[in-house]
């Protein structure tokens, strides 16, 4: 099958795995315990009222028939209106989307830019001090808890130094990346640490096969075997683990976004736990879904260039 | 005991912080040399829902209302008593059962509409609409209301004491009617939708733009009524940005780093800091916050099993047992002050009373008393990840142990907490109330009055209670009404419902050049006089 064929086909598979995911969230912010009209009332609320601002929600209907009307006008693409911020979903996670998009990539391509280079170095030098100094900086990394690492880069870069703005997210883009740059470092330490293992294991092992004793006895310099060949195959394993990642990526923007006061979609999905805000959780948890099955598909793409035994 | 002594140190200086913090931000309030013009950033820790008056569900809305939509009559900056707001004097009949307001002449809306007598008909009439949000109870004495010329006239039910402090309340602020009706929407809640996304009020400011748990932007209201000491019109400001950040440690970097010129709920452990650092100033505003601990009173729980509690000793027992300035000392780091009675001491014909004070002996012999000679075991629904919750807990836990009742927290998100709490089906829960009407009504109908709702689903009753609760809602003679509020506060007290904690103020913080915000013991940020000096 050719490739476009390939990319169509995968997209056809991610319509039966959102409605899946449609079908469990809609159930399981059912299943929590509490509504969000008592939630947002709080203790200030009698029984009668309660009552009266669920019918006017219509969260006193039954389950299968709130879940017909949600199928009804989702097939539409309307996901109806937040519960607790009276706007429409879509629009919501439209602004916020995008955020955390950018905040993602960022992170994704700094634990890149660090752990590559790192990697090799690593591996070069395996066993000896420069490997441990690396490994031991990483392990550190990636055991240090995201929200202690960015008030320390916060209280550091931001508010001592001054060199980046104590969170938020700015005006125009050159602003935005300005302002996503600490939350993405606080979101890339641990994430470059993974990497940087993974990818430190694949070029040791890499570097004993036969191809690269073959390239050295061709006589090609220790920079092109590192670049062109061990490089290229030792990241065929490394790619997938960065696709796989991002699930917890997103999970870890949830904290980062907190404490950076970043606008990003991960925010809002714990606010919309927290208030029961039913069908923000919904669609946002389909657009989640979205987002991680294409990155699972560009994966696949980035793989199939590094190795097009992987088209086969 | 050494550690509770070092503590009470740390407790006296804490009110006598919040006594000269009190003076200090009264003055505040006078602004002789404020400066126009001018952006403040203000930033809270979490975002409004929906900005109308009717259908608002929260604090959150609640405490910015005022500085979009004004409101016929104003509570004054203590919160106690009333001033005039869209009406400039107000009378009511001898037999409690007519009130006259006379309206303000030459009120305009934000977009220039003058405001009319209609409109305040209107407004008042959707605020009595029981099909419209959740707050019509608080004027539900209104029967009907006419208007002749700028005189608008409330024909009352029955005598209702409360009225006057229901018309400076955020639910009865003024709308433009014709505006209004106008807006697109099939119902009255879609309308009301709409018209809140560019609300259009009396008060000081207009919202002008506001992306939903990012941040919302006010501008000055030009046609805005109220002059200034000096004769000119205010706000001061033209902007005001509320900028939400919810990371409590955020906030305050971003004010340190002089981001934000000010922001709310500071966390207690950092006041010391900020009253330290000579670029900020610290505010602490006496509020209407209580602080205290729920406990379900009804002789058996959901399971079946006998509840110890329902037992009246055993209640002040708990209460005895329990040394509340320790808890303060620990949680509020001395910001708070012990319950003198279920209401704060800022709530009108409050009647503060020593309540309980440690006797851990006293408490034993109760519970012998009572036929728990070696205590029981309870459970309390406490928030996770709430500093609060886990401080008191901790402390409470402590004690009761030295008196043999066992305690195991629970936590639990908040809406699950809620939720065991409406059906019923609990021991003890983590609670805290803040009043929304300059009245001791609302909260006593919700804490001792047993119809409304159980008595905070406690299934506590007192009939005597009940009975003066209703006696009160109609009692025109103010004398007469504090005499009951004195005897409904009494009887509670004695019979111990609640585990009576500490009332707190509201920290809030602002660079030195950012003055003259004010809140009120119900929460509400004024911001009318607030300016930046340049």
């Amino acid at each position: 099958m050719n490739r476009l064929g390939m990319v169509g086909l995968r997209l056809l598979q991610i319509l039966p795995t959102l409605v899946l995911i449609g079908v469990v969230a809609f159930v399981l912010v059912r299943l929590l315990p509490g509504d969000p009209v008592s939630n947002m009332l709080g203790d200030h609320a009698t029984d009668a009222t309660i009552a009266r601002l669920q019918a006017q929600m219509g969260l006193d209907q039954p389950i299968w028939v709130q879940f017909l009307l949600f199928v009804r006008h989702a097939v539409q693409g309307d996901f109806g209106d937040s519960i607790a911020y009276h706007v429409p979903v879509a629009r919501l996670i439209a602004e916020r989307l995008p955020v955390t998009i950018t905040l993602a990539a960022l992170a994704t391509l700094i634990a890149i830019g660090l752990a590559v280079p790192l990697a090799f170095i690593s591996a070069v030098n395996a066993d000896r001090w420069p490997d441990y100094l690396i490994r031991a900086v990483f392990q550190v990394g990636l055991s240090s808890p995201i929200f202690y690492v960015g008030l320390l880069l916060l209280t550091v870069f931001a508010a001592a130094l001054r060199w980046f703005p104590v969170g938020g997210y700015g005006e125009g883009i050159g602003d935005h990346l300005y302002h996503l740059f600490l939350p993405a470092v606080a979101l890339a330490l641990s994430f470059s640490a993974v990497i940087m293992r993974s990818l430190r294991a694949s070029i040791l092992a890499v570097l004993t096969a036969e191809f690269v004793d073959f390239a050295r006895s061709k006589g090609l310099s220790q920079r092109i075997i590192l670049l062109r060949h061990v490089l290229r195959n030792a990241l065929i394993s490394t790619v997938t683990l960065i696709g796989l990642h991002m699930g917890s990526l997103l999970g870890g923007a949830v904290i980062t976004e907190s404490v950076f006061a970043v606008p990003g979609v991960g925010r809002l999905m714990v606010e919309s736990i927290f208030a029961r805000d039913y069908t923000v959780i919904q669609a946002l948890t389909m657009a989640l879904a979205v987002v991680v099955s294409l990155t699972f598909l560009a994966t696949d793409l980035v793989q199939m260039w590094l190795d097009p035994r992987a088209a086969k | 005991m050494g550690e509770f002594s070092m503590r009470r140190s740390f407790l006296k200086t804490g009110i006598a912080a919040l006594a000269l913090t009190t003076a200090f931000a009264g003055l505040a309030g006078f602004a002789h040399a404020a400066e126009r013009g001018g952006k403040m950033v203000y930033a809270r820790y979490a975002d409004s829902m929906e900005l109308d008056p009717v259908w608002t569900d929260a604090n959150v809305d609640i405490w910015v209302l005022t500085n979009i939509y004004g409101t016929l009559i104003e509570p004054t900056d203590d919160g106690v008593g009333l001033r005039p707001g869209l009406a400039t004097k107000w009378e009511t009949s001898a037999d409690g059962k007519t009130v006259t307001l006379t309206l303000r002449s030459g009120v305009k809306f934000g977009d220039g509409t003058p405001m009319t007598a209609d409109d305040v008909v209107w407004s008042l009439n959707r605020a009595k609409d029981p099909k419209q949000g959740a707050w019509s109870d608080l004027v539900a004495s209104i029967d009907s209301v006419e208007a002749a010329g700028n005189i608008v006239t409330l024909h009352l039910k029955t005598a209702d004491p409360t009225i006057l402090a229901a018309l400076a309340t955020f639910n009865t602020a003024i709308l433009p009617s014709k505006q209004f009706e106008a807006t697109p929407g099939a119902t009255p809640e879609e309308k009301a939708k709409n018209f809140a996304e560019h609300p259009n009020g009396t008060g000081p400011f207009m919202m002008t733009a506001w992306q939903r748990g990012v941040s919302m932007t006010l501008k000055r209201n030009p046609n805005y009524w109220k002059l200034a000491a000096d004769g000119k019109p205010l706000p001061y400001l033209d902007e005001l940005d509320f900028p939400i950040i919810p990371d409590d440690s955020t906030r305050l970097l971003k004010l340190k780093a002089g981001e934000i010129d000010g922001t709310e709920f500071i966390p207690y452990a950092r006041v010391k800091e900020l009253q330290a650092d000579p670029k900020l100033r610290m505010e602490l505003w006496p509020s209407t916050r209580v602080r205290y601990l729920g406990m379900y009173d009804g002789p058996t729980f959901k399971d079946g099993k006998p509840n110890p509690v329902s037992n009246v000793k055993v209640r002040q027992a708990l209460n005895y047992a329990v040394n509340k300035d320790a808890v303060i000392a620990i949680t509020t780091l001395g910001l708070g002050k012990p319950m003198r009675s279920f209401m704060s001491s800022t709530t009108p014909m409050f009647y503060g009373q020593d309540l309980y004070k440690y006797d851990p002996a006293k408490a034993k012999a109760l519970l012998a008393e009572a036929g728990y000679p070696n205590g029981f075991e309870t459970s309390i629904y406490a928030l996770s990840g709430n500093g609060d919750d886990a401080n008191d807990l901790a402390t409470v836990q402590q004690m009761w142990a030295q008196v043999g009742v066992k305690l195991r927290i629970d936590l639990v998100d908040s809406p699950t907490r809620t939720a065991k709490y409406k059906a019923e089906d609990y021991a003890m829960r983590t609670a805290a109330w803040t009043n929304d009407i300059s009245d001791p009504s609302e909260i006593t109908s919700y804490f001792a009055y047993y119809p409304n709702i159980h008595s905070l689903h406690q299934q506590w009753q007192d009939k005597d209670v009940d009975a003066l609760f209703l006696k009160s809602q109609q009692e025109t003679d103010p004398k007469a009404r504090a005499a009951e509020y004195k005897e409904i506060q009494e009887k509670y007290a004695a019979s111990a419902p609640i585990l009576f904690l500490y009332e707190t103020p509201y920290p809030v913080a602002f660079r030195k050049q950012a003055k003259g915000f004010v809140q009120i013991p119900l929460g509400n940020n004024i911001f009318e006089s607030a300016y930046i000096e340049k």
